[in-house]
């Protein structure tokens, strides 16, 4: 409980530092729409020029996207510590400080930073989400309801395991490596469409490696009423666990990592 | 005349140096490339459409090799503006736009080459209906290498006028973001231009974005034929004359009410 007051604490004093330059806030904020609409603009442009892939609908592609941006953007907007300076802190050593304080380290990652920017692109994400809803003529029930929540959580547990990666080779390192973003954002914009579009090989990857499939597009599916792999209804609600469960394993390697850690600072 | 020269040189060198970093950057831009691809792949087998695969395969390989001549900026310039070391920079016996001018073009034009040589040579070795093809007509791809080069051009005096905006507000971030994100859209990073409705294509094809890159690509890809290239290189001799000529201008309103930051 304390923990989350702490948090709740960081986020409020964060945003009311952030909103101190009110027009580069603003501008900044716009341009998160304009990326976000330009995504969506992209996806409505293939439909109207494609009208399906494979079995799926324009309402079911407009779903999708929308279940994977508003998961990921309200990773990038809370979990903005993790998926953003968490490698710099590293590299700079201003890992120590934290180390010294009496808190855990995940927790006060996670209370370092906080990006409302990212506001926009969860709107343009919702708004995918309930126009997709309408078009594919969803039947909303309480476990359908339940069944998103769930996804979109485990969702941003997968995405912040994702983006700790990173953080463990820069503890290695020091410099941070990029590439592994190829697996954070190249899945984003992957998965924004339906796994069953992608070859085998990045079936796997998007499945069993970084399994954005079990956690956003088997409930998905299974909402649309179009079940993926003609999976059981109990699999549906096991199968976004493995974000957990992902996440559960990179904590463990980061544990293991923390105790080569050997700070750079001067 | 040397001195820009040397000034590009310099420049050049230096974006020479971090050859390291251009080896994972090149491999994340082909994971992209490959997911975009598999991306049209199941759509064309849904409904092919009149442009054939190979083009649309081909133009995505070419928009991710010379990302880098889109998104590239002069992060030195930034900080000079910010600092207020740009006053040591209006002391050269130089014109300033000229100076940056030549600077941004050495670092995207090495910068994107650096990228695209091996981008390429993988899309070329890629199995069919996947990379990327070759040249629809020998006067076609010198065509296509003439328009990549008032490209450049093009994208040089763009970038030179987003500065001039970092100069007017000293923190540019998000006009900046703004402008490369439309710059992203409407070059036809994100989305093919040739899959755009056709009603907007030939709109969107006059438009300075599109001079960038798409000119070329698809003169590159046979989609314009080599017959119609003078007219299309002249629109983009145009917007190079009036996008130099429009920054100028900005860069001389901006540096008469110049205001130094620092102390």
């Amino acid at each position: 409980m304390d923990t989350i007051r702490l948090y709740l604490h960081s986020m409020r004093m964060l945003i009311r530092s952030q909103l101190q330059y009110p027009i580069s806030f603003f501008l900044q904020t716009l341009a998160q729409l304009v990326m976000e609409g330009g995504e969506m603009l992209a996806v409505i442009l293939l439909v109207d020029r494609f009208e399906h892939l494979n079995q799926w609908g324009a309402g079911d592609l407009y779903f999708f996207f929308g279940l994977m941006s508003v998961t990921f953007y309200l990773t990038e907007c809370f979990g903005r510590g993790i998926t953003g300076n968490f490698p710099y802190l590293v590299r700079t050593g201003q890992l120590d400080t934290f180390l010294v304080r009496p808190r855990g380290v995940l927790t006060q990652v996670m209370c370092s930073a906080v990006d409302p920017r990212r506001i926009t692109c969860i709107a343009v994400g919702g708004a995918a989400l309930i126009i997709g809803s309408g078009m594919a003529a969803i039947e909303w029930t309480a476990a359908k309801v339940l069944l998103m929540a769930e996804a979109i959580l485990c969702g941003s547990i997968l995405i912040l395991g994702l983006f700790m990666i990173e953080a463990i080779f820069c503890i290695y390192s020091v410099k941070s490596i990029e590439l592994v973003n190829a697996l954070t954002y190249g899945g984003r914009s992957a998965c924004e469409y339906p796994i069953d579009t992608y070859p085998r090989p990045l079936r796997v990857l998007f499945t069993v490696f970084a399994p954005f499939a079990l956690t956003l597009h088997v409930p998905g599916a299974w909402i649309l009423g179009k079940p993926l792999f003609g999976w059981p209804e109990w699999a549906v609600w096991v199968s976004p666990v493995s974000g957990i469960v992902f996440f559960w394993v990179i904590w463990g390697c980061f544990q293991k990592a923390m105790r080569h850690y050997r700070s750079t600072g001067s | 005349m040397r001195a820009y020269l040397s000034a590009f040189r310099m420049r050049r060198k230096m974006e020479l140096q971090y050859r390291g970093a251009v080896l994972g950057g090149v491999i994340c831009q082909v994971f992209f490339g490959l997911i975009l691809v598999a991306i049209y792949r199941a759509m064309y087998t849904g409904k092919p459409q009149e442009i054939p695969l190979s083009h649309i395969t081909s133009y995505v390989w070419l928009q991710q090799a010379f990302f880098r001549m889109l998104l590239a900026s002069d992060p030195e310039l930034t900080d000079k503006i910010r600092t207020g070391s740009i006053a040591y920079d209006l002391c050269r016996p130089l014109d300033l736009y000229g100076f940056y001018y030549v600077r941004i073009m050495a670092q995207k034009m090495t910068g994107s080459l650096l990228r695209a040589v091996p981008m390429l040579v993988f899309a070329f070795l890629l199995p069919e209906g996947w990379g990327l093809m070759l040249p629809a007509s020998a006067a076609g791809f010198a065509w296509s290498v003439a328009g990549l080069f008032l490209g450049l051009l093009c994208v040089c005096a763009l970038e030179n006028i987003t500065m001039g905006f970092t100069m007017r507000t000293l923190d540019a971030r998000g006009m900046q973001a703004l402008l490369n994100l439309l710059m992203m859209i409407l070059a036809g990073n994100i989305l093919p231009l040739t899959l755009f409705p056709d009603s907007w294509q030939r709109v969107i094809t006059l438009l300075p974005y599109a001079q960038l890159l798409d000119a070329p690509i698809r003169l590159y890809t046979g989609d314009t034929p080599p017959s119609s290239a003078p007219g299309i290189l002249l629109i983009q001799g145009i917007w190079v004359l009036l996008l130099t000529g429009v920054g100028i201008l900005f860069w001389r309103a901006n540096q008469k009410r110049l205001e130094i930051q620092g102390g």
